[in-house]
């Protein structure tokens, strides 16, 4: 009952829907966004749908504005609604026809990366356009350089694959063969294409039959009364949370680690200017358009701020057009966050996303430190890798290896959990070696990979898998300098690691930091692996959560027994002293090494 | 001779009895004893008045493995995995359950991190060693165990499911150091590919093993004490019933053993009347609503249940959904200003407003109260405090504008449509078209609103069936023996082996049938039915498709085609001959008959079924209602709504359009018109 509050009986006589059918029509949008979600899983083809969950699914009201959205990929959240105003922008809505279905991914009109891509279907009731189903995917390959798209090296969007500006695909429930053949053509994975699209078009219809059946028992009136009332009812949610923060103006920034082509970290300066109940997010001081393929185009970043904000606005509030309506983005005209044609973007969704996560949170954290966790890994660690199979064809496998989250301020953060940014599936090993020619090796927990604090972040893994064929591997990844940043006196987690094992038990840096401290870059582009050599990749963890110094001795004694830290950690930054023949708590040590190390940290530099 | 039902739900121990030869019932409803549950038991058996010595069966469904999970209240287990999989069950599929909540944690692991194990062995995905199983890290591990006093323990290799070779070398080792202990492998547990449900599933039976077989020597020795000489049977999750040995060795199998009986119940409905071969089962209890489907008159089953988030349980187990809506959920006002009901719930403690007994918040049955759904005395059992409740929800409604009766209502649409959302998910989100179903509502409050919950998908039947106050347990006695097993074979339809299938199924059907003779049924009495779960090449999930009997030939592999791609459209209304069709597992359903409780008439009650009349609120204004006493209609009796039909354990709320009339079973069919 914790979420129960009085509201103000003036705010609720503004409404036009009756607060019972609003309740009912509000659960009846949300099933319609989650349904569609459920047939695309099950339908689709590609293992990247179906196995990995890497789309979204929304309805729109017939302005364009986000009514509801199922729980996917929160990245994918606000991006959407430019995709669907690009298509209309296209297509007026008077020339559309029932069963019209649109497709665009051009990042710049509209879209992030080209593997996004995303499908439009009005849905009409009576001869009117009641609202619109959008569903995006990430399809595994639509050409371009490197297989998935991830052309690391590149510095022009072209190099990214097919870039498909708002068209339509369907006319009046027919596909047009000729796009089809065109998109069938410029894919390495053309098998994948009309199952996943048939998945598509089957969930867009799942949401107009949902619909459809809503209006004909409320009729269309009340149902646009009430999409109205229930993106209010989320501004209102959004608003009061907003107000309850500090005015103020608050300031942090994160960076990626390199764009491919630099050695130098790239910042993102981020400024909160809480006041009253808006808030507005000014990315002023962020630098100019970089070379390589992490550059964010303007829905990308609108997103990522977006979904960021959310988590610490209102995280169970339907999500809708409510939650915009109080936020101002503010962005340099030339700027890496507000990409331009012909920058590539490749990178934008995973890894630019998580780096404005964790600035955003970091400027929050100085508002309302009592409210904000630990940062994440902050990372997608997205592979995409070319095989070639003993027949001679080549398919295309990829992964997502997650990191850890941060320490709250009631628990320690989550392992291994998919970054805020999405919220994909790992691919089973099993699954993954009964497809391609790979074994996996290991997929676990990295002891001692999780921030240190009071409330400790959450762990990384190791994740381990061998080739049984050649095949290059291209993948985005950051955190190769520092680890996630602590909030309260939470401290950083450990570094992340990408490892090319060879056949003769050779271990070599690929990128991040090696042994001897020499860096290399983790953005990898099409780096070859043979017949026997293994890729093998350390996430970190989550950012720690408070002072260390205050965990209870008797949960870092449990942390060691489990080994999420070894017992040198748990002496090193926690000051307690574990003997190791009988695995407890040298009580006495501890309390003298405690004392040592507050006084150590209280005093002077 | 006896045959005996006995549900043990979280609250009541329900028993239903049925004599052989003078086909006399009993019923009998007692308090869930928490400490040892076998004394509920015990007790239920006394207050039918039947000596344990007269009972030829007794099936029983029980919460006791799903409660030992859920509150990890089990002797410490441990896991040997291959190297690089220790984590498997921790980690999970890498998601989140919220999508926003920044504070959120994962359910903790069903084997702790300091006893899971792993050790160099790797099989290939052909099933060929690529590795050998490292028989000096075996012994220390099992020396490990030995050391930390573990009595249980699940192995789990990755490809193991092509060769059990190394779990069972692993599995030798641990029990010739450990003599005697339990000890499971994940090929034994469920031979089917994608190790984190596989590995989970195996970490789940090791961990409850030892606790059902306490708790079922406990009861099996009461019984004893009490002269029982009959055949104790045990309710699985799949709608089945199993021998208390077969029990203890698949715990897995029973995590949904109690709603089982609901469904077999629903079942059984058809069998009885003929006519309801699509049944939705619905269960309205204090604080949830189950839902599950009942389809050609068989319960659904899906290999896809969490017991929590990431916790898969792989086996099949019949599809029950289940939603935060019961007579407790209480109605509240969130922060954007939205009337909203439940998943929060006043439980039985505190219990409504109107039970006297602290509660403050509005619930759902407060609201049938104030609406006159409700008979304030509940029968004589207790005085309900109605002015209580009125008052509670004046303070709600006083935020809408709307006045108390006004907001009772509205939380009962607001209730029912919850409902309804969870029977679309099952059913929608699996293809089906509500209107094809009957509506059947179980469970104390289920006939309160099953007439609204249908209404809102457009189903024009329902059926509340004549023991729907101790329905599990009456269906418990419905059910049959059943015994699923399930063979690995991962190829598409064109290139498959007829021969390959044709061995695997033989050794399918004579395991399932084996297992059915250990618990008494003669072979001529067994039905095997064989199934596929079947995808398109590439895809992540299967369907289960039906396989022909009797020896395969070349010639049904397109028509084995052909039925998966209906059983695709079905599903996920879609299906596409340019995509082949692939096997990835095989598996039989073998069914042991048992007999069925007596179809008895209700022909004369000798009782005035109208009690009298009473102001019930519908649709904004109060109706002049009549009350019956359900148990004195009889068969071919009708009523008309608004009406409420009361019976002992139960209570059906007939809105104006409504119809209802007594079948010859005494099952109540209502119609809305």
């Amino acid at each position: 009952m914790d979420k129960k509050v009085k509201v103000d009986a003036s705010v609720i006589e503004q409404t036009r829907v009756d607060p019972v059918t609003f309740e009912v029509l509000r659960s009846i949008f949300e099933y319609a966004a989650d349904r569609m979600s459920t047939v695309l899983q099950r339908a689709s083809f590609s293992p990247i749908l179906a196995d990995m969950v890497d789309f979204s699914n929304a309805i729109y009201d017939s302005e364009a504005k986000l009514l509801s959205q199922a729980a996917n990929c929160p990245i994918h959240l606000a991006a959407m609604k430019f995709s669907a105003e690009a298509i209309i922008a296209r297509y007026p809505r008077e020339q559309m026809q029932p069963g019209d279905v649109y497709v665009v991914n051009d990042p710049y009109q509209g879209g992030t990366h080209i593997n996004d891509i995303t499908f439009l279907m009005p849905i009409f009731f009576d001869g009117d356009i009641l609202g619109f189903a959008v569903s995006r995917g990430h399809w595994m390959d639509l050409g371009g350089g490197a297989a998935g798209g991830q052309a690391f090296g590149g510095t022009h969007i072209a190099g990214e694959g097919l870039r498909l500006p708002p068209l339509k695909l369907y006319e009046q429930g027919q596909v047009r063969e000729d796009l089809l053949a065109i998109i069938v053509n410029n894919t390495r994975t053309p098998h994948f294409v009309k199952g996943d699209l048939q998945a598509h078009v089957g969930c867009l219809k799942a949401a107009q039959q949902e619909m459809e059946r809503a209006a004909e028992k409320y009729g269309a009136a009340t149902l646009r009364a009430a999409m109205k009332q229930l993106q209010e009812y989320t501004e209102r949610i959004v608003r009061k949370s907003i107000a309850e923060m500090p005015d103020g103006v608050y300031e942090a920034e994160d960076y990626a680690d390199t764009d491919g082509h630099s050695d130098k970290p790239i910042p993102i300066k981020v400024k909160l200017i809480i006041k009253g109940s808006d808030i507005t997010v000014d990315f002023e001081g962020t630098g100019p358009m970089v070379k390589g393929a992490i550059n964010s185009p303007y829905a990308n970043t609108a997103s990522a701020t977006l979904y960021s904000l959310q988590f610490f606005l209102a995280p169970y509030a339907p999500q809708n057009q409510g939650m915009f309506e109080p936020i101002t983005i503010k962005l340099p005209d030339d700027c890496w966050l507000n990409a331009k044609w012909p920058a590539p973007t490749i990178g934008c969704t995973t890894l630019t996303s998580c780096k404005i996560t964790s600035a955003i949170w970091q400027a929050l954290a100085k508002a309302c430190p009592e409210k904000v966790t630990g940062s994440t890994n902050a990372e997608c660690n997205w592979f995409v890798s070319s095989v070639i199979a003993p027949d001679g064809s080549t398919d295309v496998f990829s992964d997502l290896p997650a990191g850890g989250w941060g320490g709250t301020p009631y628990a320690d953060g989550m392992n291994v959990t998919e970054d805020p940014l999405g919220n994909c599936m790992n691919m089973p090993a099993e699954t993954a070696e009964l497809l391609f020619p790979i074994a996996y090796e290991a997929f676990e927990l990295r002891t001692d990979s999780g921030g240190p604090g009071r409330h400790r972040g959450g762990l990384g893994a190791i994740f381990k898998v061998r080739y049984l064929a050649d095949g290059e591997l291209s993948m985005e990844s950051a955190r190769t300098f520092e680890g996630s940043p602590g909030v309260n006196g939470g401290q950083r987690s450990d570094v992340q690691r990408q490892i090319k094992l060879h056949t003769d038990g050779r271990r070599e840096v690929i990128g991040g930091l090696d042994e001897a401290g020499n860096w290399k870059s983790p953005l990898l582009a099409s780096v070859p692996f043979r017949y026997g050599e293994t890729f093998m990749f350390e996430s970190t963890g989550g950012g720690g959560w408070g002072n260390p110094l205050e965990r209870n001795v008797e949960e870092v004694l449990d942390d060691v027994l489990d080994e999420y830290i070894s017992a040198a950690a748990a002496k090193r930054h926690y000051g307690v002293v574990i003997d190791e023949q009988t695995m407890t708590v040298d009580q006495a040590a501890t309390a003298k090494l405690r004392e040592a190390m507050r006084a150590q940290a209280s005093a002077p530099a | 001779m006896w045959r005996v039902g006995i549900d043990v739900g979280g609250t009541f121990t329900d028993l239903y009895a049925w004599q052989e030869g003078n086909n006399r019932e009993v019923t009998a409803k007692v308090l869930t004893t928490k400490d040892d549950r076998s004394r509920g038991v015990m007790n239920a058996l006394a207050e039918a008045g039947i000596e344990a010595r007269d009972v030829a069966y007794l099936m029983h469904g029980t919460t006791t493995a799903t409660n030992a999970l859920i509150t990890r209240d089990y002797p410490e287990a441990a896991m040997i995995t291959t190297e690089g999989f220790r984590d498997t069950i921790e980690i999970g599929r890498q998601h989140r359950a919220q999508l926003y909540d920044p504070y959120q944690t994962k359910p903790k692991p069903i084997i702790k991190r300091r006893y899971r194990y792993s050790i160099d062995e790797r099989m290939d995905v052909k099933g060929e060693v690529v590795r050998p199983l490292d028989p000096g890290r075996a012994r220390e591990i099992a020396e490990k165990i030995k050391a930390n006093g573990i009595q249980s323990v699940a192995i789990a290799f990755i490809n193991a499911y092509v060769n059990p070779a190394h779990e069972n070398a692993m599995r030798d080792i641990v029990l010739e150091v450990n003599p005697g202990i339990y000890c499971v492998t994940s090929a034994d547990t469920r031979p089917v590919f994608r190790e984190h449900g596989r590995f989970t599933t195996t970490a789940i039976r090791a961990a409850t093993m030892p606790v059902m077989e306490r708790y079922f020597s406990r009861l099996e020795a009461s019984l004893k004490e009490a002269g029982f000489a009959g055949r104790l049977m045990i309710l699985k999750s799949s709608g089945g019933i199993t021998g208390v040995e077969a029990a203890i060795q698949h715990p897995e199998e029973l995590i949904e053993s109690g709603p089982a009986g609901g469904v077999a119940y629903a079942a059984y409905l058809n069998e009885l009347r003929g006519d309801c071969p699509n049944i939705i089962h619905t269960d309205v209890g204090g604080t949830s609503f189950d839902v599950s489907i009942v389809e050609n008159g068989k319960g659904l089953v899906t290999r896809d249940h969490e017991i929590e988030w990431e916790i898969p349980v792989i086996v099949p187990m019949l599809d029950i959904h289940s939603v935060g809506a019961g007579g407790g959920s209480i109605g509240w006002v969130d922060e954007g200003g939205s009337l909203r009901v439940g998943p929060q719930s006043a439980g039985s403690s505190p219990g409504p407003v109107c039970y006297g007994l602290g509660g403050t918040e509005p619930t759902i049955t407060d609201a049938n109260l104030l609406l006159g759904r409700i008979e304030p005395s509940l029968g004589g059992k207790m005085q309900l405090d109605r002015d209580a409740a009125e008052q509670a929800m004046e303070r709600l409604a006083e935020t809408f504008g709307l006045s108390a009766i006004e907001t009772a209502e509205g939380m009962i649409r607001i209730g029912c449509e919850n409902m309804a959302q969870a029977v679309k998910k099952v059913l929608v989100g699996r293809g089906r078209d509500p209107r094809d179903f009957v509506y059947a509502a179980f469970g104390g409050a289920g006939a309160m609103h099953a007439c609204f919950v249908a209404e809102s998908m457009n189903i024009p039947r329902i059926i509340v069936p004549a023991q729907a106050g101790v329905a599990s347990a009456f269906g418990a006695t419905a059910m049959d023996l059943r015994q699923d097993l399930e063979a690995f074979y991962f190829c598409a339809v064109g290139d498959a082996d007829v021969e390959a299938i044709n061995s695997l199924y033989a050794v399918l059907e004579r395991d399932a049938v084996a297992l059915l003779e250990a618990d008494g049924v003669k072979a001529a009495d067994v039905t095997v039915t064989r199934s596929a779960q079947m995808r398109y090449v590439g895809q992540g999930y299967e369907v289960e498709t039906p396989i022909p009997g009797g020896k395969l030939t070349a010639a049904d592999l397109p028509k084995i085609a052909e039925t998966f791609h209906k059983c695709h459209e079905m599903e996920f209304g879609v299906s596409s001959d340019d995509f082949a069709p692939a096997i990835v597992s095989l598996s039989v359903t073998a069914v042991g008959r048992t007999a069925r409780p007596p179809a008895l008439t209700v022909d004369a009650s000798g009782r005035e079924p109208l009690k009298g009349t009473r102001q019930v609120w519908f649709d904004g204004a109060w109706h002049e209602s009549n009350i019956y006493d359900g148990h004195a209609l009889v068969a071919d009796a009708t009523v008309a709504g608004p009406c409420i039909v009361e019976f002992e354990h139960a209570c059906a709320v007939l809105p104006p359009h409504a119809r209802g009339k007594v079948d010859q079973y005494g099952n109540m069919l209502i119609d809305l018109v």
